[in-house]
């Protein structure tokens, strides 16, 4: 093609017009995202020393990473939590979305149950998260219940400011992430497809195997990336939880910022981001996502 | 999968699983109404009262609890949320127009602009209190903070509109350029009746995420805090029960304006069936 001719294309015309239409998000994107990540790789690289930080290069705050049990500790505590909160929304919201997305065939209905789903999103997050406390407690709702009914004699005292009360109150808080995408993906399903199985005489069994499951397994990767990546960053649940007693790789960025300790901060910041970009990638691997929209 | 026995089993377990979803809101709801000022954010409720309520709104004599910062701090928050809503809608919309056609280099934007959603607030947070630090710029709500509202909203924005622009019909567009009207009539009169349910709900994500939004804000927001910021501020003391009395009126007020969105909404779907109906009605 010669350039006379892309001049007079009304194509050309057309690209450049969408670059302009691009070009103020990209801007913003690479201003505001990009710098400020790069700038925390940067800096985790400075000098830190008790009341000042300079920009000479230093791997030290790297090492004092990774030699310190506190710090790496969080870093394993953190992978668990995250292990441990992905594998019970996915457990726990799957036959719920199950039942959303393939038994209730009724739009509205379907549409009702997931609303009742996204209501309690609509109170604050941090209100959400302090409502637990009145629940866990030593004489909160749930031991209450328990002893009226006589299941237990003294009230259960893990239930509050213990790791199994940061994992109960994570799950609720994130496991309609997880239902949203599935019921999506379950709802979308062609029943001609199903009906056609089992009158080739599938099992009810096999239908779920070799249909249900893997057409809907790109909602669960699209839910399994909404939990990670909110559960990876955590950091307010867990204090609030378990009395600042379960410190995650958020709660230590929170406390060194706290202490104006930047260039540690950013070291965890970066492994942080290393862990998270590791998790999405594998993720991404199983389903294209420009593709399920 | 129409096994009456496994459908009830599941639907049992749904009515289960919502019961965990609403525990803590019900319990929210009963302790907001707890006797005040002495009693504790926790059963048993010593007196049914809305003592709390009166705290918040701030009509309560003054007592040893603080009153939360209601007036300065929600009008910032509501203030930084509109803000947000406009600037990322606007992005979100123009970015998804861009993506109608193919062009080269396509995924990378495309991932570029949802990093802003993956990327963990505390992380943005940290990155641009940096950056602020190294250029000496304070950092403030309207400033450093709103621009990570818009990082972490527009990318929902973003995939709400290219989710509609997906199932757009560019004929029509196509028809009304090729009978001479102008590009700029045809968007306000052809493509945005079309797209906009969609920008509603690109609206209404955008205000809800930036007004509940904490991490980001917790280290970029500098001193004047919002509203989120200011329930942060009481995890560190004892908290009371006027939080959850907070959090119902909160809620509530989630519910107006999910009903506005749920009229809107309702009214553009009548609108656009009505012009269905009616294809003689003159373009004016």
């Amino acid at each position: 093609m010669s350039a006379e001719n892309i001049q007079s294309n009304p194509r050309f015309l057309i690209r450049n017009k969408h670059y302009w239409l691009l070009a103020p998000g990209i801007v913003w994107m690479t201003l505001f995202l990009v710098v400020p990540l790069g700038m925390m790789v940067y800096v985790s690289f400075w000098t830190q020393t008790t009341f000042a930080i300079s920009n000479d290069l230093t791997l030290k705050s790297w090492q004092t990473f990774f030699a310190s049990e506190t710090y790496f500790g969080a870093l394993i505590r953190t992978i668990r939590i995250w292990l441990t909160v992905l594998f019970l929304t996915i457990l726990i919201g799957y036959p719920a979305a199950l039942f959303i997305g393939q038994m209730v065939r009724n739009k509205t209905t379907q549409t009702v149950l997931l609303v009742a789903c996204v209501i309690p999103f609509w109170t604050s997050f941090l209100i959400r998260v302090l409502a637990w406390r009145p629940m866990l407690g030593k004489e909160g709702a749930i031991n209450i219940l328990l002893q009226k009914l006589g299941l237990i004699d003294a009230p259960i005292e893990v239930l509050l400011f213990t790791e199994l009360a940061v994992i109960i109150g994570m799950v609720q808080i994130y496991v309609v992430f997880m239902v949203g995408p599935i019921a999506f993906m379950l709802a979308r399903i062609d029943q001609s497809l199903i009906e056609a199985a089992r009158d080739l005489g599938a099992s009810g069994w096999t239908i779920f195997r070799k249909i249900i499951l893997p057409l809907s397994l790109p909602g669960v990767v699209v839910g399994a990336i909404f939990v990670s990546v909110m559960v990876l960053g955590e950091f307010a649940t867990s204090s609030a939880l378990s009395g600042r007693k379960v410190n995650l790789l958020g709660n230590i960025i929170v406390t060194q910022v706290g202490s104006l300790k930047w260039a540690f901060a950013a070291v965890i910041g970066v492994v942080l981001t290393a862990v998270m970009a590791l998790v999405v990638t594998i993720l991404l691997r199983i389903v294209d996502l420009r593709k399920e929209l | 999968m129409n096994q009456p026995f496994l459908k009830i089993t599941l639907g049992v377990y749904v009515g289960l699983f919502l019961v965990y979803l609403y525990g803590p809101f019900l319990v929210m709801g009963i302790i907001s109404f707890q006797q005040g000022p002495e009693g504790g954010p926790q059963f048993p409720i010593i007196e049914w009262s809305t003592f709390w309520y009166q705290h918040v709104l701030g009509f309560a004599p003054p007592t040893r609890v603080a009153p939360l910062p209601i007036g300065e701090a929600l009008t910032r928050s509501l203030t930084l949320a509109f803000a947000t809503m406009v600037v990322s809608t606007v992005l979100g919309t123009m970015t998804a127009q861009a993506f109608r056609t193919n062009f080269k280099g396509s995924g990378f934007v495309f991932y570029l602009v949802v990093l802003g959603m993956m990327v963990p607030g505390v992380l943005l947070g940290l990155g641009m209190s940096l950056v602020a630090n190294q250029l000496g710029i304070d950092r403030t709500w309207w400033g450093t903070a709103f621009v990570l509202h818009v990082v972490y909203t527009f990318p929902f924005a973003f995939l709400v509109m290219l989710a509609i622009f997906n199932r757009f019909d560019g004929r029509v567009e196509e028809a009304s350029l090729a009978l001479g009207v102008t590009p700029a009539r045809t968007f306000r009169k052809i493509t945005f009746p079309i797209i906009f349910p969609g920008v509603l709900s690109a609206m209404l994500f955008a205000f809800t995420l930036s007004y509940d939004e904490f991490p980001r804000t917790l280290f970029t927001g500098g001193p004047d805090v919002t509203m989120p910021i200011a329930i942060y501020g009481t995890f560190s003391v004892e908290i009371h029960p006027n939080l959850f009395a907070f959090g119902v009126l909160t809620t509530l007020f989630s519910f107006a304006l999910l009903t506005v969105y749920g009229l809107l909404m309702t009214a553009s779907v009548r609108r656009s069936q009505a012009r269905n109906s009616g294809m003689q009605e003159d373009i004016e």
